[in-house]
Order: structure tokens, then sequence, then C-alpha cells
């Protein structure tokens, strides 16, 4: 039974598309069967960070107007095959996906995949609350910003009230929180929410805090996901992300800034 | 226009009922000194209707009740399954007719029920139930309990507003709105353990969150004082 993921965060550009890749890749690598499909229509990036955006021929909007087959618009990743990637429409509408045509792709893709991760649009419209419906675990994906914080605060209430698993009245959503851009400095410096405050505020457990990294649109361009980045701190951090979602304990890095030795200063790191 | 010394109520009382199977006072004397023998202590001044539902042709009923009160009953009245009648008669002949639960649990749950409503909407004292929400009211949520006093078990997000006709208590964060007292209750008050409200109001009287800076980030308590809003601190 195939476990469905949800990538969502309320506010826009906090890294639900780079997490959702990142997560899908590491997932992928550890033997699982991922697919990953962009919710986004209409303006879809998971293809381009995916790097398969020259390969997509059919895409969600045509599998569900049954004008092509799931296994005609899936994208295989090359680096990883056991990773599947079903791209949005970019000239379509969002109004294409109901309830119930969504509900039955992701029955078919049940039956082949162990993972399903659906990457959220932002905002807290239909194309948002179509991914977040079917959930079964939810990633909100959170700056540490006070707007941001706000919105993961409105979306974690949608989740709660208006899913599937909500309306049906079973086991609520699990949630995770996944602070995203951290820079302890700052922190440090009171500029920026520490991850207690924002943990507090949003009261649901902390899955993973990815350090602001030059890494990520490094990662982006080259459409290469962060995580395949092994030495950088993102790359790292997303995959402890991966362990603790697979049920590992795994103690939180990057969150003081490093004290730097007399010869990493003097030499440069 | 209220009575503030007296207030008169409908309530239970599990009453003794003395079932008579006879009128013969003879009898009925030779038992009760039986029955009050066993335990005299117990029997003292114990409230006790007589039931005459099984006697048939005419009923002494002052001899009754002197006879009652001979073994140092309380007599409260007569009671039994009888017609209108027999009723009318009991009264006039000066003495209370209890009515029994069979003929009339109906009407006397009604009667409960009245006199409970006209309290609850009387205007000094109003006895609100709680209604309880266990976890986080998230921005953007609404919580109305409607005749109630509200409790929330977690905190209150920015953004998210609680309101109550009767109280509300946060056991937890209060980062939202609260409005309390909302149909005009003005001894509402709101409690919580962390005061950080974007706005309070009790029964229309509000205060932003820069009137509650006294006590901002403790633990706080707000209700009406001559219909202005002040803040006390909790614990």
């Amino acid at each position: 039974m195939a476990r469905i993921i949800v990538v969502t965060s309320g506010k826009g550009g906090v890294g639900k598309t780079t997490s959702s890749a990142a997560i899908g890749i590491g997932l992928a690598l550890k033997g699982h069967k991922v697919v990953l499909i962009d919710f986004d229509i209409g303006l879809r990036n998971l293809d381009l960070i995916m790097g398969c955006e020259r390969r997509v021929v059919y895409d969600f909007v045509n599998v569900i107007n049954g004008e092509a087959t799931l296994n005609q618009a899936l994208i295989k990743d090359k680096r990883v095959s056991s990773l599947s990637i079903l791209p949005a429409s970019q000239t379509r509408d969002k109004d294409a996906l109901t309830k119930e045509n969504v509900g039955k792709v992701l029955e078919e893709l049940a039956k082949t995949f162990d993972y399903i991760i659906c990457d959220s649009p932002a905002g807290i419209e239909a194309g948002a609350m179509m991914a977040l419906y079917y959930a079964d675990e939810a990633i909100v994906t959170t700056n540490p910003e006070v707007s941001s914080v706000r919105d993961s605060d409105r979306i974690v209430g949608m989740l709660a009230s208006r899913s599937r698993r909500a309306e049906l009245g079973l086991e609520p959503i699990k949630e995770h929180l996944l602070l995203t851009r951290y820079s302890p400095k700052r922190v440090e410096e009171g500029e920026m929410l520490s991850v207690e405050d924002v943990v507090d505020i949003l009261s649901i457990p902390l899955l993973g805090v990815i350090p602001e990294s030059q890494a990520v649109l490094k990662a982006s361009n080259a459409g290469e996901p962060v995580i395949l980045d092994i030495e950088s701190d993102a790359g790292k951090a997303y995959q402890d992300v991966i362990d603790r979602l697979l049920g590992e304990t795994v103690e939180f890095r990057f969150l003081v800034t490093e004290k730097k030795g007399i010869f990493t200063r003097m030499f440069g790191g | 226009m209220s009575d503030a010394s007296i207030e008169f109520k409908g309530s239970s009382f599990t009453l003794s009922v003395l079932h008579l199977r006879t009128s013969i006072l003879a009898d009925i004397r030779n038992d009760l000194i039986k029955k009050v023998a066993q335990a005299p202590d117990f029997f003292y001044l114990v409230p006790v209707v007589v039931s005459i539902e099984k006697l048939v042709g005419a009923i002494e009923y002052q001899a009754l009740k002197t006879l009652i009160e001979e073994f140092n009953f309380t007599f409260v009245g007569f009671t039994g399954d009888v017609e209108a009648e027999q009723r009318k008669l009991i009264r006039e002949l000066g003495f209370s007719f209890v009515n029994t639960t069979k003929v009339s649990t109906a009407k006397k749950t009604a009667i409960e029920q009245e006199n409970v409503t006209k309290i609850a909407t009387s205007a000094e004292d109003h006895l609100y139930t709680d209604k309880v929400h266990r976890g986080q009211v998230r921005s953007g949520q609404q919580l109305y309990a409607k005749d109630q006093n509200l409790v929330v078990i977690g905190s209150v997000s920015a953004g998210a507003e609680v309101i109550a006709d009767g109280n509300i208590h946060v056991y937890g964060s209060l980062r939202g709105r609260a409005i309390a007292g909302a149909k005009g209750h003005h001894k509402a008050q709101i409690y919580c353990q962390t005061l950080e409200a974007e706005l309070v109001s009790i029964n229309g009287n509000y205060w932003l969150s820069e009137s509650m800076q006294q006590h901002w980030g403790s633990p706080a308590f707000i209700h009406l004082t001559d219909s202005e809003l002040t803040s006390s601190k909790l614990i």
C-alpha cells in the first residue's frame, strides 16, 4: 500500500519543489519505488529541478482527460531507475483536476509505487487543496520567517480539516515540519526565528532543518536535486531527513554556527 | 424584574412513600409501631408522603396525618393514582397532594426544564456548560461556543478567532483573537497561560495588543470592572 506524502507550505518560494525532488531521489536511492507528481498546473517546475524537462511528452492533465496512459506520461529518472516523475501541464488549467479523477490516478499509481510524493503549488486554493486531499503524511515546508510561519499554520489547519482523512474521520494526516533556509548565524544575532520559536508556534514534529546553502541554486540550474551534492550542507541535511522519514532517530545538524579553528580561518575554508 | 432574595426552582427529591393498604387506623398504628421499632433513629423526622391509592371508601385524612406525626415522621402530603375529584377534595381539606411520578413525569420534567432555562436566561447569573476543544486552533480557524463557555486545550494561533457566549479559557498561548460574552454577558472572563493576543473583547469592550502590555507574555486573565477591561496576573 503506497504512502501518499504531500509537500506543502502555504507560502510560495520556501523550498517545496527543491525538497520534493531531494526527498524523492533520496527515498528511491534507498531502494523504494517512488513517483513524484507536480500539482502546480500552469507553473510547472518539478521537471526543471529534476532535469527531465526535455523529456516531457504527456502530462498529468493528459492522463486525467484520458488522452494518454500513465505509462506514457511517467518519466523514468535517468539516475535512479525506481524513481518516476509525473509532470504538470504548462498550458492547461488546474480546473481539469477534480477529487474523483485525481483519486483514480493515485489509486492506479498506488499499485506500482511505495511512495507517492505530491509537490503542492503555493496558496490555499484549489491546486493546493487537491494536492493535500489524499495525503497520508504531510511535509510542511517553512522558512524561519514570520509570514512563512503564519501561512504554514494556515495550511496545517487545512490539513486537519479539509483532507479526505478529516472528512471521513480517519486517523489524521501525519504532519512533519521541514524548516528550510535556516541560518544559525542570523538566529544567533537575533535576526531570524530559531527552531524553537517556529516549533513553539506551529507545534508539529520537526522532521529536518535545511541550512541556507548556495548549493541549492546550483542544483536547480543543473537539474540535479541537491541531495546528490553530498558535499554540501543542504545535501547532508536532506539525507538526514530521508533517514528520519524512514524511522531512524538522527541528531539535528547545522543548527549552530561552526566554530572555525585558527588554521581554517587563516587558510580559508 | 428579578426577586433578589428568593428563587423558585424545580427539583427532584427522593421521598419515602408510605403505602396504606387499609384505612383502619388501629391496624396502621400497630404496623407502624413494629416498623419504627426496627430503627427508630432512621425514621425520626423523615419526610413522608402517604399513598392512599389502594384505599376504598371514606378516608379520614386528618386522622391519618395525626397518626403519622405521632410517630415523628414529617408529614408532607398525600399521593396516589387517584381521580381528580379526590385530589381536589384533599386540597380543599387543607392537605398537600403530591403528584406521583407515574402520572406526571412528563409534566414535572417540563416544569423543571422551564425553571432551568428561565434561570439560564435571567440577567445576572449564567450557568453555562463548557465546550472543550482539544488541540491547536490554527490561523484562519474560528471556534464559536454558542451559549457555552469555551475551553481550549492547546494554543490559539495568530490569525485564529475563539468566540464564546460565556468565558474563554486557553490552556496554552493566546495569540489570536478572543471574544467572550458575545451575547452580552458582561461578567464573562478570558483566561490564558500566555497573553500574546491580537485582540480581546468582553461584551463588546475590546483591547488591542498595545493595551495588554502590563501582563504581556505571562499567564493572565481579563475581565470587566465597570465597563473597563482589566487584566490581572493569573499565577
